[in-house]
């Protein structure tokens, strides 16, 4: 969970760069700019499906391609005032690992996930996030440093392990009631939802 | 719109923000979040959550070939089945449930379960809960019953009481085994809900999942 922290500045030029990337990958079918965003995304992907499935590499080069395809074709849905760039990908990377845990009968369901997980490409963001949005940023990543290792480790089973809190309550042989309080302690010390 | 005063609680968004929790319940959240811009933005800062959390992983660079690879196949790649969500259906239906319910609330072919309610299955999911649609009638009522397993509903038309409160279009409730209720619709019209309701028990393990079929039929 640590992770050395960015300096501020290349922070922000790096997010106005792959902002770019996205817009020049819509706009001008820019392959350069695909590339860029290939090298800066794709071990990422990689890792959020090694996480969950560790040592299926192979898994985890489908995820990658699978994900930038859709950025290559999505790229003009992108909305910068929703999410940041940064989370528009995992939003593509979550809905892309759902779909291929059902294509590939991981698990059995009648329901279709694509209709239930969209990629945030019809909503509208509120005139507070619009304004926030660089400050909401700020507080989630030094709130995800200072929090207990107990509620990260659970942070970590559900989003990137993709574990129910029934998994993650047998896992780690913790009561159902504590996994979700540790959720909710988790969330509440983000701040993320917070009425203004 | 009336103000939508029941929502899911926070560490259901989360596992919703995350995809790690049954389809049969993220079906819900989503038709809730159709109707909820509340819920919406807290989700879209739970997924800046899990962003977050997949940017502290240690990377994991593909090899060469990869890149190479999908360069050479994007010309060829069309937006067949990325681009187009499936069946634009009725607008007064959540679009979410569109893959389940083609027209309108009018044309499903109902089921009496008794006087004052008609069911419709949409179907099982993987943790064998039951995914169905439930009519009931201006004034109508169920009898007083407890759950098997937790229950989750989603109002999609009209509005219920029970004893705990009134609860309108949009309202997402979710009722646990011990809950004991009476739902009443209230008299001006039909209220129409979407109800997820999760088996006894679902056992795991290899004997657990051969002993799972047998538990089911007795549940249908």
């Amino acid at each position: 969970m640590t992770r050395p922290m960015r300096q501020n500045n290349s922070s922000t030029e790096l997010t106005a760069k792959l902002r770019d990337c996205i817009d020049r990958v819509a706009n001008q079918r820019d392959k350069a700019a695909f590339s860029t965003l290939f090298d800066h995304y794709a071990p990422m992907i990689r890792a959020y499906s090694l996480v969950r499935e560790p040592g299926a590499d192979l898994v985890a080069d489908e995820l990658a391609q699978e994900v930038m395809i859709r950025v290559w074709l999505k790229a003009g849905t992108y909305n910068s005032q929703l999410a940041n760039t940064n989370t528009w990908i995992f939003t593509l990377a979550r809905n892309c690992r759902i779909d291929y845990l059902r294509r590939n009968g991981r698990f059995v369901s009648e329901i279709d996930p694509t209709e239930i997980f969209n990629d945030m490409e019809d909503e509208s963001p509120s005139p507070f996030e619009m304004t926030h949005q660089s400050r909401l940023e700020e507080n989630i990543r030094s709130g995800l440093e200072k929090l207990p290792r107990e509620q990260a480790e659970i942070l970590t089973k559900v989003y990137l392990e993709g574990k129910s809190h029934q998994q993650t309550s047998a896992e780690l042989k913790l009561p159902l009631g504590t996994v979700k309080s540790r959720v909710r302690l988790a969330v509440k010390k983000l701040k993320v939802l917070v009425e203004r | 719109m009336d103000t939508i005063k029941n929502h899911p609680v926070a560490e259901l968004l989360v596992s919703y923000s995350a995809a790690s929790l049954p389809l049969s319940q993220a079906l819900c959240i989503s038709t809730h979040l159709e109707n909820c811009d509340e819920c919406a933005q807290k989700l879209r800062r739970l997924n800046q959550v899990g962003s977050e959390l997949m940017y502290q992983l240690k990377p994991s660079p593909p090899s060469s070939a990869l890149k190479a690879q999908l360069l050479d196949r994007l010309d060829s790649i069309t937006g067949n089945g990325y681009t187009e969500r499936h069946s634009p259906g009725n607008p007064s239906v959540p679009s979410c449930l569109h893959q389940f319910i083609k027209t309108g609330y009018e044309d499903i072919s109902w089921k009496r379960i008794s006087r004052d309610i008609q069911s419709y299955e949409l179907c099982r999911d993987q943790n064998n809960a039951k995914v169905e649609l439930l009519r009931i009638r201006p004034g109508g009522t169920s009898s007083t019953h407890t759950h098997m397993g937790d229950e989750y509903t989603v109002i999609l038309e009209g509005s219920f009481s029970d004893e705990d409160g009134l609860y309108h279009k949009g309202d997402f409730l979710m009722r646990d085994a011990s809950h004991q209720h009476t739902p009443v619709a209230t008299r001006d019209k039909y209220c129409i809900c979407l109800a997820v309701t999760e088996a006894p028990i679902q056992l795991t393990g290899f004997f657990g999942r051969l002993l799972n079929p047998l538990i089911r039929r007795s549940y249908a």
